[in-house]
């Protein structure tokens, strides 16, 4: 073992960056380069975490831990196991790829870039976090800078979409503030530390209540029906690359937290509301393809889909059985990646044709046959087509399904056949046909806007036709997950 | 007996804020006058600030004695040292924010800081006083120079009105307060705290007369901490007087309310009341009431105003758990709130001074006229909504952590619930300040150097309790725990 504090690394070198930014100059070049360096560190570190984590070993790995407000039993304490790390990967890469795609960005760059350092430096910070306290206070610190990305950088209806959200987040997390209140004095140990809570036996009616605190706090950012109506909203509104930290990697701050914060800590509480989640879970499926399937806004068919996504996550929880689990984990990270280079994708485009109507698109294929590739490789993952990483996460998904509830599957996998179906039509709009007039001035990307749509297309690839070490990564936590959920 | 000697030196610190008021006066006095010449006397704020530094440095060094001065009147101990150097700190900062705008509306500025000063030995008196009749002489101490501070824009209709109101709403608290305690001294025999704890420790129930006396007590407190239902005169009030007194009255004179309950209630009011419920409705309506009403407003005095009420009621919070933690956590509340209130204060004042407005919508395009004051307007704000990096939001976790030790969750839910509140309208300020398009006017606002130094020191403050709260955190513990006799 090293004593390098990598997890650190991971979770300053943004805030650090951020700050740098914070006092560079106003033009454009310093705020990118130092954020793309951050970038680089932070993916960089990221991958070698991914890469030396020990998967035959279970539990908490890279683990920190310094006293921060010992008056209340406050630790500044990092760790990861095979849920976080997956999600920091996903993080690194989406962060990165993320700064390249902003690189165009001309309106105050300085502060957007130093705003977005402070969202990812949260983000970070939630993955890496074992003390309950660290993990809400990064996760508030990385609501709050989407305010400003989405209502001074955003488009379409952004005042309105960047102030809801901003409420949902945040009236999700009062519940999470009264959970974690609440379980600090059951638990009675005086500490926040996740693993002691972990250990704790809590009675089974508290623990039914505080799952569903938990499970409302962090479930109106993954997002659960009925929760749900911020979302779409406000990925449309949201830049670029705040499209692609939101819809790639908040969604799952939020089911990570269930995960960590409810499953973990109250298992009880996941077998008394699990046929709820199911429930809930099959609606997002089913109910967030009707709804992509009528939409006429790119980024609106994309952020629908999300919620439709998001919905096997909740699934794969709710069937408490092996597939359930690692399913729900490898959906986090396979639509992290593909909903990431969904936005890439549609951002690229709307800088140049100024509109994200599918009417007004076709011929995609014609002008730049890059992005129109990418476009198709991302549409594959989202159908779960074999060979991308969708293809894994959802087939893990319904094989949980079937060992349950083989009439549940029957009626979830309607969800399938309409995402095919509103992607098949998507894509047969915007990319067949000859090029209208919006996408004449479409060009192929410069290297710099390349960049991030190979990485992302390569890792959707790369993850669905080698999948056994991203498993075996996942399953290396879920699996003592599972003992602690069926008891044995 | 305590020897002469030794009173002047644990007086010492009221003793030299009491003369640097008269100094300040006499000094100015002893300078030429310019006719008609609407000027800064930036010279004798610092004499100001210098005497009320010194006496800072007094009460730092007596920290470590306890006692108590004149049979109990006057009590040293942790507790009112920590309220000491906070309000003197108050004082300090308004002083340092006002000298610029002064000479807007008076061409009397040294009395202007007199007056300050004054109050605030009234607020140092009040947090150490330890018997029933110094506390009211101590009230009236602060309320005098307030009346006064009010009304000081004299071509101000405003300032006038809300300075009557103020004169009104003293006469009618000062009554029921004294009234209040004549009934406790008629019942008890005795006006001593401490006496009136060991007497109420032993009765198993209490009597009416008794009761109604507590009850009129505590009226007479809730006035000064603007909890609800006895907010009225707050808006008005905060509204019409001259920006800087607001932001002295918005901290120092609900932070002195605050010293005053909580010596009276922890250690005077032992008696079989469910003080919990009590001022958990209080804490709850104020919440609720205050931010409701924030929302409407379109004056920022005025959403201050409101915003200050509800924030009276996380205070409250505190205080209904009743308990030692509860205690400190509004001692802590009280420091992160005053930053953040003063720091948002002196933005108003400073964008004020440029614009000659306090509407919100007069907020459009602050961020690129003067960006470091929108970015520490921002962070205030965001502090008082309770968002992490902010001092505010360690302020409220520790509030609600300690509520929930003493099972007050519904007060939790509900605190929270309006958190999400209060964030829609604070979000509406900053939206104002980046993101509104209505920009009309282009000009650069000015900055000058001292209401940039508080601004700065307060918005350094913010973030750095915000994220090493510990230090303040052990510091109010000592100060509660001292309160609850350890």
């Amino acid at each position: 073992m090293t004593t390098m504090p990598v997890l650190s690394i991971i979770v300053l070198t943004p805030a650090l960056a951020g700050v740098l930014i914070a006092l560079a100059g106003r033009g454009p070049h310093v705020p990118r380069a130092i954020a793309a360096a951050a970038g680089t560190i932070c993916l960089c570190a990221c991958a070698w975490v991914y890469a030396t984590y020990d998967r035959a070993a279970a539990g908490l790995q890279f683990i920190e831990s310094v006293e921060w407000i010992p008056s209340l039993g406050i630790s500044y304490a990092l760790g990861v196991d095979g849920i976080s790390v997956p999600m920091l990967l996903l993080m690194g890469i989406v962060m990165f790829t993320g700064v390249l795609a902003s690189w165009d960005i001309t309106e105050r760059p300085r502060e957007f870039f130093a705003l977005l350092m402070l969202l990812v430096t949260g983000v970070f910070g939630v993955f890496a976090a074992t003390d309950a306290f660290l993990l809400f206070f990064f996760y508030e610190m990385a609501v709050v800078p989407m305010y400003l990305l989405i209502a001074v950088w955003g488009s379409t209806r952004k005042d309105y979409s960047a102030m809801k959200l901003t409420l949902f987040l945040f009236a999700g997390s009062a519940a999470l503030l009264i959970a974690l209140v609440l379980i600090y004095w059951q638990a009675g140990a005086g500490t926040f530390d996740l693993v002691t809570w972990a250990q704790t036996a809590f009675p089974p009616e508290f623990q039914r209540w505080a799952f569903l605190l938990t499970f409302v706090g962090f479930g109106a950012l993954v997002p659960i029906f009925p929760l749900h109506t911020w979302s779409p909203d406000g990925h449309v509104a949201a830049p670029t690359a705040v499209s692609m930290m939101h819809a790639g990697v908040l969604l799952k701050l939020g089911a990570y937290g269930i995960i960590r914060l409810g499953v973990a800590v109250f298992p009880d509480g996941l077998s008394n509301w699990a046929s709820l989640i199911a429930v809930i879970g099959a609606i997002n499926v089913v109910y967030g393809a009707f709804c992509a399937m009528n939409q006429a806004d790119l980024k609106y068919v994309i952020g629908y889909s999300s919620v439709s996504h998001m919905g096997y996550v909740l699934l794969g929880i709710a069937m408490m059985n092996r597939f359930g689990f690692e399913g729900a984990v490898f959906q986090m990270f396979a639509h992290g990646i593909m909903t990431a280079l969904f936005f890439t994708l549609i951002g690229y485009v709307y800088e140049s044709t100024h509109t994200r109507q599918i009417a007004d698109i076709s011929g995609l294929m014609r002008r730049t046959p890059l992005v129109a590739a990418a476009f198709i490789i991302a549409s594959a993952a989202s159908m779960g087509l074999p060979s991308t990483s969708g293809f894994v996460a959802e087939l893990l998904v319904y094989l949980g399904i079937l060992t349950r509830s083989p009439l549940l599957a029957a009626i979830v996998f309607t969800g399938v056949v309409v995402t095919a179906a509103y992607l098949l039509r998507m894509l047969g709009s915007i990319l067949l046909g000859e090029a209208s007039p919006a996408v004449a001035d479409l060009e192929d990307p410069r290297p710099v806007r390349l960049a991030p749509m190979l990485i992302l297309a390569a890792t959707i690839m790369v993850v669905g036709i080698a999948p056994a070490t991203m498993y075996e990564t996942i399953r290396s936590a879920t699996g003592p997950l599972l003992i602690l959920v069926t008891g044995g | 007996m305590t020897a002469p000697a030794d009173i002047v030196r644990l007086l010492a610190p009221e003793l030299i804020v009491a003369l640097t008021g008269a100094l300040v006066i006499v000094i100015d006095l002893l300078r030429p006058q310019v006719q008609n010449a609407p000027r800064t006397r930036p010279g004798v704020a610092y004499v100001g600030i210098a005497g009320l530094g010194v006496a800072g440095g007094f009460v730092v060094s007596l920290a470590g004695e306890r006692g108590d001065l004149f049979e109990g009147l006057v009590l040293l101990d942790p507790f009112s040292t920590f309220f000491k150097l906070l309000f003197i700190a108050i004082a300090m900062i308004v002083l340092l924010v006002a000298v610029d705008p002064l000479p807007r509306f008076t061409r009397w500025p040294a009395e202007f800081h007199a007056l300050i000063i004054w109050c605030t030995l009234g607020h140092m008196l009040l947090a150490a006083a330890g018997e029933l009749f110094t506390i009211f002489l101590a009230l009236q101490l602060t309320s005098l120079p307030l009346i006064a501070l009010i009304g000081y824009a004299k071509r101000d209709a405003r300032s006038g009105e809300a300075s009557l109101k103020y004169l009104l709403l003293v006469l009618v608290s000062t009554a029921v307060l004294l009234y209040g305690m004549t009934l406790i001294y008629g019942s008890l025999g005795t006006s001593t705290i401490s006496e009136i704890g060991e007497r109420l420790a032993g009765q198993s129930t209490i009597q009416p007369v008794l009761a109604l006396g507590l009850v009129l007590l505590l009226t007479g407190f809730a006035f000064k901490i603007t909890a609800v239902p006895f907010h009225y005169w707050v808006p008005d009030v905060y509204q019409g007087a001259p920006t800087p007194v607001t932001a002295f009255l918005s901290v120092a004179s609900k932070f002195a309310g605050f010293a005053l309950a909580l010596r009276i209630i922890v250690t005077g009011l032992r008696v079989p009341l469910d003080w919990s419920l009590i001022f958990g409705v209080m804490a709850v309506l104020s919440m609720t009431l205050g931010n409701l009403a924030a929302i409407r407003q379109t004056e920022m005095k005025r959403m201050l105003a409101y915003s200050g009420i509800a924030q009276a009621g996380y205070l409250l919070v505190g205080l209904a758990a009743l308990s030692e933690r509860g205690v400190a956590s509004l001692l802590f509340y009280v420091v992160a709130y005053g930053l953040s209130n003063l720091a948002a204060f002196t933005s108003v004042i400073v964008i004020e001074q440029a614009t000659g407005s306090t509407r919100i919508e007069d907020y459009a395009g602050v961020s690129s006229r003067a960006p470091l004051i929108a970015l520490c307007l921002t962070i205030s704000l965001l502090s008082l909504a309770g968002l992490p990096l902010m001092a505010g939001f360690m302020a409220k976790f520790d509030v609600f952590l300690a509520a929930a030790e003493t099972g007050l969750a519904w007060v939790i839910a509900i605190g929270v619930v309006n958190s999400v509140i209060s964030l829609y309208y604070y979000l509406r300020v900053v939206w104002q300040l980046y993101v509104s398009p209505s920009c009309r006017d282009e000009a650069r606002i000015p900055v000058q150097v001292r209401p940039g130094v508080a601004l700065a020191v307060c918005t350094v403050g913010v973030i750095v309790i915000g994220v090493l709260p510990e230090p303040v955190m052990r510091l109010t513990e000592h100060a509660a725990s001292a309160l609850f006799g350890g």
